[in-house]
């Protein structure tokens, strides 16, 4: 009568030698897929201030400023995402026509404040480097050669 | 002796308790052990989706339906996309539509996945949730390696789908599909057998055709009572008229049926999966669709078959780029109502095991 719960702890001994599934995180990171959307990097110049990327954003997250320089070029000032509210969509950097705005596989953003979470140009500019150096690719010609043929593929 | 003065009890259920999946509140009044009125009161996670919506682009909307029912995203990606290409009458490549129906399907076996765990730790047995979340886990990678994230993928655009297949992709759910089909046994050998569980959910829970029906329920809720309706099948859309499947139904309405019925409902998702990665054209994954979206002036309502069931979206539009009213119709949200009806007159011990079996997402009862 009791067959079913016996069948039941026969599937748990079975499982004892078995390897385990999990990750020793924090020690062990995930090793994320290539698309993976984590926190932004950003190369300053590469951004020509379109402010696409601020106007597409669903939580209006990025702010941004530039000016003019010497050569009528625009040149990024500032460059801030709020990560408080920003949903990591992938939206900015779908409509960045310079591919200035990317995503990496960083993804811890746990902070003791608030204000913490307030990520400006440079963080974003060093962020792009550590990633880019954890890759192993210079500057980010990897990045784009892989996004080059997500577009080509999407036409 | 003296006759014993008694009287009712009003007790809240949540909204922290472990066994809401979410931040749902019952307020219940109790008679001894009998529940007399049980009222859920809903709003804990409300976001205002529909309001945000009439303040964003078409395309902005999509992560937002990301966040409904966030367990199976894909299918919320569906609803939204699909609602905005009728209403436009975009046409969208052969290959987007596949590859719409395969992490569809991918994903509502991961709700459905996740509904066994979480009902299974709710009736108090532990190990079939840590079993399923390691098969649950294989999917959500292969979603996040074609998508980039793990549960909010906003993956579909209209006019078909970000990303094509990375390489090697089609592959790894060739070799998923054999490692669920030997899982599945194996749920149905630790779970549907086990006499404690059997006991817990046999014949509770039970309600009637018409009594659904009435209710507006929609998905397994509606299918256990023995309703056959999946608009998969009844007002088929996207490429779901080129495969063969079933749409299993139950005979009882109970709780054991509606458990079940997510085990069968886990295969037939497979067996489309199966079909259309053995089918699957080549060609482009995203079709012709204007940059700014503008969806003419008028009324325009479409569903899919999401993981709890009619996934509706009603867009009022003015010409705008912007939604002038944004309905979604939430299956999760019209399945709760039949609740205080469900739980009256039942023994307390019961509740979790009604309330469970339902299978609601807070965040889309609440949007
Ligand atoms: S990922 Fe989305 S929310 Fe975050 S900054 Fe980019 S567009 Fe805004
Ligand atoms: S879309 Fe790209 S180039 Fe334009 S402002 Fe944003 S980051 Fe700069």
């Amino acid at each position: 009568m009791m067959f079913g719960l016996l069948k039941g702890l026969g599937v748990t001994l079975r499982q004892i030698p078995k390897k385990n599934v999990t990750l020793q995180y924090p020690d062990v990171k995930p090793d994320w897929p290539d698309r993976f959307r984590g926190v932004h990097k950003f190369y300053p110049e590469k951004c020509i201030v379109c402010n696409q990327c601020a106007r597409v954003c669903p939580t209006s997250c990025i702010s941004l400023s530039g000016t003019r320089g010497e050569d009528k070029k625009m040149h990024i000032e500032t460059y801030d995402i709020n990560f408080e509210i920003c949903i990591l969509c992938d939206l900015c950097t779908e409509v960045c026509p310079t591919e200035a705005i990317q995503m990496t596989d960083t993804f811890e953003l746990a902070e003791y404040s608030r204000d913490a979470l307030f990520k400006n140009i440079e963080w974003l500019a060093e962020n792009g480097r550590q990633h880019d150096a954890r890759k192993g690719k210079s500057d980010d010609q990897a990045n784009h050669d892989a996004k080059a043929a997500d577009k080509a593929g999407e036409q | 002796m003296a006759e014993l003065r008694t009287e009712e009890m009003l007790l809240n259920v949540g909204p922290q308790h472990p066994s809401t999946h979410g931040v749902l509140r019952v307020v219940i009044k109790l008679d001894g052990e009998i529940i007399r009125e049980a009222t859920p009161v809903i709003g804990y996670l409300h976001r205002g989706t529909e309001k945000l919506s009439e303040d964003l682009q078409y395309q902005q909307i999509i992560p937002y339906f990301d966040r409904l029912d966030y367990i199976s995203a894909m299918l919320n990606n569906h609803a939204i996309v699909n609602a905005v290409e009728k209403a436009m009458d975009i046409e969208i490549p052969e290959r987007a539509e596949y590859l719409r129906v395969i992490v569809g399907e991918l994903n509502r076996t991961a709700a459905h996945l996740l509904f066994v765990g979480a009902y299974l730790l709710d009736l108090g047995a532990m190990s079939p949730f840590l079993y399923v979340f390691m098969t649950r886990e294989r999917i959500i990678e292969l979603l996040n390696e074609i998508s980039g994230a793990r549960l909010t993928y906003n993956y579909m655009r209209v006019g078909g789908v970000k990303y094509d297949a990375p390489p090697g992709w089609f592959a790894k759910i060739r070799e998923f599909i054999p490692y669920f089909k030997e899982m599945y046994q194996l749920f149905d050998d630790l779970i549907t057998g086990n006499e404690i569980f059997i006991s817990r959910v046999k014949g509770i829970g039970s309600y009637g055709q018409e009594e659904a029906i009435n209710y507006g329920l929609s998905g397994i809720p509606l299918r256990s009572t023995g309703f056959k309706w999946d608009l998969r099948k009844n007002k088929s859309y996207s490429v779901y008229d080129r495969f063969d499947f079933e749409i299993p139904v139950g005979t009882n309405g109970d709780n054991y049926d509606r458990y079940y019925l997510h085990l069968l409902e886990m295969e037939q998702s497979m067996r489309i999966v199966e079909q259309a990665i053995d089918s699957i054209p080549e060609g482009p994954v995203m079709g012709k669709a204007p940059k700014i979206l503008r969806i003419p002036a008028g009324e325009y309502y479409a569903a899919v078959e999401g993981a709890k069931g009619e996934l509706g979206v009603y867009i009022v539009s003015d010409g705008k780029d912007k939604p002038y009213r944004m309905k979604i119709r939430r299956p999760s949200f019209v399945n709760l109502q039949i609740i205080p009806s469900l739980l009256k007159d039942q023994n307390i011990a019961d509740f979790i095991a009604i309330l469970g079996s339902i299978d609601i997402v807070l965040g889309e009862v609440d949007a």
